[in-house]
């Protein structure tokens, strides 16, 4: 029986030849496409040739950061600091044992009072333009942050020098209003710019400094491309030709992009994906002791009952920090009721357990203070890592009857609250500046700071062991680590910041790629960096 | 028509003017504020005053206000307050990244869908018909950000055929940049390739059930004619109809694309912008959309006057 109305595809279907044929001319085009051009992928993962492990010069290393570099903060320990120490350099930098090894400064000597510091400085440095470094760009590079605009973090340090004296171009006196015990702290992170184009450099145009790498383009959103600097004062170095920062905000696309050989390094890597690294024969995990900053739960000293300190305390045992490590960094940190990291010299095994998982005592501690059941909003930052974070700690909190409200908010608003001291009672956040003097942290870190903080706790005992930790000239060992004692006492007692986890500083990079190191301020120095 | 032009260019600059109040008002109400968010978490009261001075915030807003309309009217709309680097070429360059991820994502649409849609009508071959049928389905019911990591598994992480992100121009290195491109403008693609190649395939069956195809069919027109020559060209268009509405999902959606690829483009920009408070780049880039929409809408009423001359004199 013949079809009434055929169906139309017999008729005018195309042939299997022709299917074929289209398909395999389009495969071929593809396929000529990309393989009768340069591989995108090849392009940004070239390196020089096997060494044998020996240093070797040239290739460009492709660095992958979650956030692009913001020149308005060039002065500020921002997210993203990594590119400072490339195209600039500081005057001293600490080694592990937080003791000052030179780079700009070759040798100081401190007055016996404290109150000056002569630098000597290196004679054979010249910035980006070719102008020869001397003291007068340590001078500036003080006044500088010293500047409240530049919203440097260790500008109270830097307000302490208050007056200079030359001694050739190559020899400096600081001289100081009072001694402070944190100025190579300062030294470390204070980047020394070119005067005449500071301005342009804070906003992008221009980023002139006597570091490794020139920068060669800046591009909003993409990243930057930094080249060789050929006249760096350290003889042969860098090896490597060219620096690339890549923007990857999403952490996918950014592991994907370490995976396949895109990027060679990056600092951004979330710590619960790094299972995935581990996994991978080609990349590399190294943990750093610095740790990058620690993450707290805030209490508002000024709200009932949250006013009582062993309501405070209460919280600090109701917290589950080692869970907390491992369900929201994946155990790459320190669960530690203390802010400190283990490089700092106020770190101890004593500071970091003062507060366990103890939910009964907690309770105990509630009921004696005259309470069972109690309630608190709780703000944190809306982003899916903040948000775990916050949703742990509610949870701890409910089991010892106190229940928290989360109020999810952007950074933005969370950072207006935090140094407008407009926090709810409490909030989760993270806080830096444990790394390097413990005294910076209560001169420079907000939520510690003794003058004022944004849980508006303030203490005639604590502002004096602070001021004597920070002010104190040349003290020995034995009675530094007294006054660390005493910090750490205060804020472990007074609970006002109630630490939680020290973060891990975490690089990922390729198996090929050697010789990368960070400051304490987590500035990338890729002096000795090479790839194979 | 130039009288008529003339009468709607008024009512299109209140718009804008609105716009922009309105634009600068809910802005300021957002919590937050670029001073803070540029002092950081460690800064001070003086810190915070100092910036706000620097960036002209302590000025009244009505002050404030003038001098971003200004800015409009000379053209120069100054630096940005936080990302870096002039607006304008900041929107320069996320225009310009967005339109390429766009267009490239249009042709995707074209091909992948022109051969969706005449695959899925013409074949003989059943296995050809349902893996297209699988392939479109999938296409529609998997989403941007489930697809685009699954292609950069794919192609950069299990091939390494592919980079994963970024972006390189295409003034610099066009063999480079084409290959950056591919990934994000497929992901793009893949859902209204497969709307397309739906709406063609119905199309090209229903144009070859018509009775003038049976004629022609009869006369002894070639197969390959009948379809190019006459059954496609009458089933085009409400596909071409189909792919201006798509041209403005592909803009949408490219905002969501440019995250996953990190694709530096308008999105990322205002993502950027808003959650740094940077005021002149998130005013600037709302009033251009806004300004967009004005224009297109008189544009379209220019076309109705011209079509309908009795509306130039309503």
């Amino acid at each position: 029986m013949t079809e009434l109305y055929p169906s139309p595809s017999p008729s005018t279907g195309l042939s299997r030849r022709s299917t074929l044929l289209a398909g395999g001319g389009s495969a071929l085009l593809l396929g000529l496409g990309l393989t009768g051009c340069r591989s995108a992928v090849s392009e940004s993962s070239s390196a020089p040739e096997e060494t044998g492990g020996k240093p070797r010069r040239g290739g460009t290393l492709n660095l992958a950061v979650n956030s692009d570099f913001v020149p308005a903060l060039l002065f500020a320990q921002s997210g993203q600091s990594l590119q400072q120490r490339l195209i600039y350099n500081t005057l001293t930098r600490y080694d592990d044992a937080l003791t000052p090894k030179p780079e700009l400064a070759t040798s100081w000597t401190y007055a016996k009072d404290g109150r000056s510091i002569t630098l000597k400085l290196r004679d054979d440095v010249t910035f980006h333009d070719g102008r020869p470094f001397t003291a007068d760009d340590v001078i500036f590079a003080v006044k500088n942050l010293q500047n409240p605009v530049r919203a440097a973090q260790l500008r109270s340090t830097a307000a302490a020098v208050n007056g200079f004296e030359k001694r050739g171009d190559h020899e400096l006196v600081l001289k100081l209003a009072h001694p402070v015990n944190n100025l190579f702290d300062l030294f470390e992170f204070m980047i020394i710019t070119d005067e005449k184009t500071v301005e342009d450099a804070v906003t992008g145009k221009k980023l002139i400094g006597t570091g490794p790498f020139k920068l060669k383009k800046w591009s909003p959103g993409s990243g930057l491309s930094l080249t060789r600097n050929d006249s760096y004062w350290l003889p042969d170095r860098p090896y490597l030709d060219g620096v690339e920062l890549r923007v990857i905000p999403q952490a996918d696309a950014l592991i994907s992009s370490l995976r396949s050989g895109q990027s060679q390094l990056s600092f951004a890597v979330p710590g619960k994906s790094l299972g995935v690294i581990n996994s991978d024969p080609k990349l590399k995990i190294t943990n750093y002791d610095t740790g990058a900053g620690a993450i707290y739960l805030g209490v508002n000293t000024t709200i009932a009952p949250l006013n009582d300190r062993t309501v405070r305390q209460a919280l600090a045992w109701a917290i589950d920090r080692d869970r907390l490590l491992a369900q929201t960094l994946g155990g790459y940190g320190l669960a530690s009721a203390a802010p400190w990291p283990k490089s700092s010299p106020a770190f101890s095994e004593a500071h970091r357990t003062h507060y366990t998982h103890n939910p009964g005592k907690a309770r105990e501690l509630l009921k004696s203070a005259g309470h069972s059941k109690l309630s608190f909003p709780l703000l944190h930052i809306g982003l899916p890592g903040e948000t775990a974070i916050a949703e742990s700690i509610q949870y701890d909190l409910k089991q010892i009857g106190v229940t928290t409200t989360l109020e999810p908010t952007d950074g933005a608003t969370a950072q207006k609250k935090l140094i407008s001291q407009e926090m709810p009672a409490l909030w989760s956040m993270g806080h830096g500046f444990a790394q390097v003097q413990p005294s910076t942290l209560a001169v420079s870190a907000y939520p510690f700071n003794e003058a004022k903080n944004t849980s508006k706790y303030r203490s005639a005992t604590y502002t004096k062991v602070v001021q004597e930790a920070w002010t104190k000239p040349e003290t020995s060992a034995a009675e530094a680590n007294a006054l660390h004692e005493k910090i750490s006492g205060i804020l472990l007692d007074e609970a006002f910041i109630i630490d939680l986890v020290v973060r891990g500083q975490v690089q990922v990079n390729a198996d090929r790629l050697h010789g990368v190191a960070l400051n304490k301020f987590s500035y990338l120095n890729l002096d000795d960096a090479y790839l194979v | 028509m130039r009288g008529y032009l003339l009468r709607r260019l008024p009512s299109a600059l209140l718009v804008l003017l609105g716009a922009s109040f309105l634009i600068f008002t809910i802005l300021r109400l957002v919590p937050g504020d670029p001073a803070s968010s540029l002092a950081g978490p460690d800064a001070d009261a003086a810190t915070v005053a100092a910036i706000r001075e620097r960036l002209g915030l302590d000025a009244p807003l009505l002050t404030q206000y003038a001098h971003w309309i200004g800015s409009l009217v000379t053209g120069d709309l100054g630096p940005s307050y936080a990302i870096g680097g002039q607006v304008s070429d900041l929107i320069a360059d996320g225009l310009g990244a967005t339109a390429e991820l766009t267009v490239a994502a249009l042709l995707f649409v074209i091909v992948l869908g022109g051969a969706f849609g005449i695959l899925g009508a013409t074949s003989r071959s059943g296995w050809v018909r349902s893996a297209i049928r699988v392939t479109t389905t999938a296409a529609l019911a998997v989403p941007p950000f489930v697809s685009g990591v699954l292609l950069v598994l794919l192609f950069a992480v299990v091939l390494g055929a592919l980079p994963p992100g970024g972006r390189v121009s295409f003034l610099g290195a066009p063999d480079l940049a084409a290959q950056y491109l591919l990934l994000p403008a497929l992901c793009l693609a893949l859902p209204s390739a497969a709307v397309l190649g739906r709406y063609l395939k119905d199309g090209i069956e229903r144009a070859l059930a018509e009775d003038y195809i049976r004629t022609a069919t009869a006369a002894g027109v070639a197969p390959r004619r009948l379809l190019w020559r006459h059954a496609l060209p009458n089933a085009l268009p409400p596909v071409v109809t189909l792919l201006g509405m798509q041209t403005g999902h592909l803009l949408g959606g490219a905002v969501l694309v440019e995250a996953i690829f990190a694709w530096p483009g308008l999105g990322q920009l205002a993502e950027q912008g808003l959650s740094r408070r940077d005021y002149p780049v998130v005013q600037d880039l709302l009033l251009l959309l806004v300004a967009v929409f004005v224009v297109v809408q008189l544009l379209t009423d220019l076309v109705y006057a011209w079509l309908d001359p009795r509306i130039r004199w309503e």
